[in-house]
């Protein structure tokens, strides 16, 4: 009981980081209709930020937030005025390319100026403490407090989008790009301001992720698809889909946990021996796909 | 027997009916104008014969087999081709090539395929263009090229949607010897959508007006021409009411 | 008999193309007699291999439009096939290779059903998706090596053997994979000009026009697909044989996906010299920035840096590739 508990808790910790992991892509993707395939090269920017600025400066890698959703930000905006404005009214092959072009260049630059290394935080305010939770559930701090602020952020970004003029101009952008130009709405201006938006998102998600994964120039790919299979399950473009889709996403990458339930519950001998640690990730791609096929429109789409 | 019968067909989208209960035959090798205002139902009435949209209910025969619930390319093996009134033609084919796709229907050769190509193309006074790109050429060559692509999968029945949008009088008038000669010296029945009055009512030789969805009205076309409720349905009731009904 | 006549009917080509390509042809006939290094033919084999991997993902992603970024796991497939029939059972590679087409094929039938219901984006993640999930199960699965891979022992065979393709110098691979590749040429020069490859490009324009021609689209696609899947698993047999020290992060990854739809678009997605264009740009560059950066201390990375500057001054300046600039320069001289 207690790992069928503990599992459910961590999957579901773990998917609301994931939901500020792609937060960024689906606004990107709502407002301009571009998959960016260099999304988890930003979380690996913020990954580093925190981790070289605490280490730096002696402080908590959590108080580098403010500073991580700085760097993101620019970066976006850069990534958009340098580049990604360019290559979208380019055939669909030419914006994926291009962006796979994009996440090379960020991540050998990562190699270059950071090494090939693992590095983690190994010191911090929450590092290697935990909770328990009753049930017998104990949850890392790390964890926890990340999937609260990334929450805290989400529902940030989310009011922003919804409640401000300039969140208002970008969902409108979103909904009807040429209504919106009509509006006296900047499309070039929005489409800046969501690449923005949605880099300082996922820099900050990965600013909170560093206290419990280690960064390495490579990890983005993975979170890259983990973050295209929630936007896709989510429906493309939609905010609250994908909060939800995540929380999906992080039940499956626990699938492993609920395996060795299942395998103490029913006592099955031939379940021990399936190495289901090496497929936690692998489930996510088989829910895409299947999920794509049966649902195109995605678990809770509202745009095509 | 009736080379195509629509019998009770109704199509919705969503709360939208957009085709009411139309019924009507078509005789082998009959020419039929289909007219009407804009967002009468005419292109959907296209659409569910064809097989694109699947149809709310009611059933369609065509050559003596039930093709309801046929696919759009099951549609046209069974010989029904059609034309869309947007779309011109690829246009990174040469004009002989898209006719060619459209041959390749019949044929796995690309020999024979070229060869009925090319003579499609002469029939159409189109063997000029042949080596052009669709993309080269004015827009009334490329209407006349997507007719060619559609009679390269020899049918017995095609379906034209607004080919004469757009062009200039001397080219509806190519246009009109075209479908003529399509339907006289080739022997294939054609159903025309058609706004330009002019070319609707000389070369139909019946004619079915539809308005919101339902047919109002069907016969010849000096008796459409006369036809109250049409002439309503076109130029509003005030027009009528107006004018009397003195025809179109 | 039509289709092989068919094959070879380069007619439609203009005179100056077909000039450049014999010129090439000899060019790559000859060039393992001139005094070149051994790192220069190394560089001519992954060319030829490159290629071919493009002009099989040429035809559904270049001619039929279908942005597929999932071939890495064909290529897997075929080497994996070769590599284990050979190390297990010494079954030779004119053996194994047909067998890993049929496999490949099979599975491309299998995921190309539901993959082909999928448009746009969509298409091109599930794509990305089902290559990692192969990826992964063979990262985990003994009977393949998992994660630590397979090696063909040369040491066991008697080189030069041409039944197995276990050679010592690399002027048999050569000549082998340029057969290989003059087969390739012919093949896609067929399919191009073939019932399908027409359909194909009236289906890249428009899938409704095509579906009113007679044509379904949804099968021309997996077809196509399996042809294209076919050309990979060729190709990646040859590669375990060449390479002889295949794992899934390497012959599996993305990367690979990648590289092998950039090459047709570098060169030129939907034309005949395309690939080759685009295979004889890309891999000396990507192989001679290596040669000269990749080792530098405190350069790590700077030969991809490079690469990765490179398709994305492509993508955002020449999408259609070498070859667009090309038709664009004749259209213009036309008018």
């Amino acid at each position: 009981m207690e790992i069928l508990a503990s599992s459910i808790v961590a999957g579901l910790l773990f998917g609301m980081v994931l939901a500020l992991v792609a937060l960024g892509l689906t606004i990107i993707f709502g407002v301009m209709d571009i998959i960016n395939f260099a999304h988890g090269e930003f979380l690996m920017f913020g990954m580093y930020t925190a981790l070289l600025t605490s280490q730096a400066l002696g402080i908590d890698p959590l108080l580098t937030l403010p500073l991580a959703a700085l760097v993101g930000f620019l970066l976006g905006i850069v990534c958009y005025r340098g580049f990604i404005t360019y290559i979208l009214r380019g055939p669909m092959i030419a914006q994926l390319l291009g962006t796979f072009g994009l996440m090379l260049l960020l991540r050998n630059i990562a190699l270059l100026v950071f090494g090939s290394e693992d590095r983690a935080v190994h010191q911090g305010l929450l590092v290697d403490k935990s909770f328990e939770m009753g049930l017998g559930i104990i949850v890392p701090a790390t964890k926890l407090a990340g999937a609260g602020l990334s929450v805290v952020a989400f529902i940030g970004v989310w009011l922003l989008m919804t409640k401000t003029r300039m969140g208002k101009a970008l969902t409108a952008t979103a909904l009807n790009p040429q209504g919106a130009r009509y509006m006296g709405i900047s499309t070039e201006k929005m489409n800046a301001l969501a690449w923005g938006i949605g880099g300082a998102s996922v820099t900050v998600a990965g600013a909170l992720i560093v206290n419990f994964w280690p960064v390495n120039p490579y990890v983005g790919l993975l979170f890259t698809m983990i973050a295209f299979a929630i936007v896709a399950l989510g429906g493309f473009g939609s905010v609250p889909g994908a909060f939800a889709a995540a929380l999906v996403v992080g039940l499956i990458t626990e699938i492993p946990g609920f395996w060795d339930f299942l395998t103490y519950t029913l006592e099955m001998d031939w379940m021990y021996d399936v190495p289901m640690t090496s497929f936690k990730y692998m489930w996510i791609y088989v829910a895409y796909f299947i999920i794509m096929v049966v649902r195109p429109r995605g678990l809770f789409g509202w745009k095509h | 027997m009736a080379l195509l019968e629509v019998d009770n067909l109704s199509k919705d989208f969503g709360g939208l009916r957009a085709n009411d209960s139309i019924s009507f035959r078509l005789a082998p090798g009959e020419l039929l104008g289909l007219i009407g205002p804009n967002g009468a139902g005419k292109t959907t009435l296209f659409n569910c014969i064809a097989g694109k949209y699947p149809v709310t209910s009611g059933r369609i025969v065509f050559d003596g087999e039930d093709i309801t619930a046929l696919r759009a390319h099951e549609v046209a093996r069974r010989g029904l081709a059609r034309t869309f009134q947007v779309y011109t033609a690829a246009g990174d084919l040469t004009v002989r090539e898209n006719v060619m796709v459209g041959c390749f229907m019949r044929t796995p050769s690309r020999r024979k395929a070229r060869e009925q190509a090319d003579a499609i193309l002469t029939d159409l006074k189109l063997a000029d263009t042949a080596d052009l790109f669709v993309s080269e050429l004015p827009v009334a060559a490329q209407k006349k090229v997507t007719m060619a692509t559609a009679l390269g999968t020899r049918p017995k029945l095609l379906l034209l949607d607004e080919v004469a949008a757009g062009l200039n009088p001397g080219e509806i008038e190519d246009i009109m010897a075209s479908i003529r000669h399509i339907n006289d010296q080739m022997g294939i029945a054609v159903i025309l959508i058609e706004h330009v009055m002019e070319l609707v009512m000389r070369t139909s030789e019946r004619l079915i007006v539809l308005d919101s969805g339902r047919k109002i009205a069907e016969g010849l076309p000096e008796e459409i021409a006369r036809n109250e409720q049409v002439i309503k349905a076109y130029l509003g009731e005030r027009y009528v009411q107006e004018h009397g009904g003195e025809g179109m | 008999m039509e289709a092989l006549k068919n094959a070879f009917d380069f007619s439609d080509q203009p005179r100056l193309d077909l000039t450049i390509a014999a010129g090439v042809a000899l060019f790559l006939l000859t060039f393992p007699l001139l005094p070149v290094s051994a790192f220069a033919l190394a560089t001519m084999i992954q060319f030829f291999i490159f290629s071919l991997y493009g002009m099989g993902w040429n035809t559904i992603g270049g001619y039929g439009g279908q942005v597929d970024l999932g071939k890495a796991q064909y290529v897997g497939i075929g080497a994996y096939t070769t590599t284990i029939l050979l190390i297990r059972w010494d079954i030779p590679f004119w053996f194994s290779m047909p067998i890993g087409v049929v496999l490949a094929v099979t599975w491309s039938f299998i995921i190309g059903y539901p993959l082909f219901r999928l448009k746009g984006h969509y298409f091109a993640i599930a794509t990305i998706a089902t290559s990692l999930v192969l990826k992964d199960i063979f990262e985990v699965w003994e009977f393949v090596g998992a994660a630590r891979g397979l090696e063909i022992s040369p040491i066991e065979y008697t080189p030069p053997d041409f039944l197995r393709l276990i050679f010592k110098e690399d002027i048999y691979y050569y000549y082998v994979l340029f057969v290989f590749f003059l087969v390739g040429i012919l093949y896609l020069n067929w399919f191009r000009k073939s019932r399908l490859g027409y359909q194909l490009r009236a289906i890249k324009d428009n899938e409704d026009v095509a579906r009113s021609l007679g044509i379904n689209v949804h099968w021309a696609k997996i077809k196509t697909y399996a042809i294209a899947t076919a050309y990979v698993s060729v190709v990646g047999s040859f590669h375990a044989c060449y390479i002889k020290a295949i794992e899934p992060e390497d012959t599996m990854s993305l990367d690979i996906s990648i590289l092998i739809a950039l090459m047709a678009m570098l060169g030129g997605a939907g034309s005949l010299w395309g690939p080759i264009i685009g295979a004889g740009i890309l891999i000396p560059l990507k192989s001679y920035l290596k040669e000269w950066l990749g080792g530098v201390a405190g350069l790590t990375g700077m030969d991809l840096i490079l690469y990765a500057v490179i398709i994305m001054v492509i993508s955002a300046k020449e999408p259609r590739g070498v070859w667009g600039i090309v038709e664009r320069v004749r259209r213009r001289k036309q008018t």
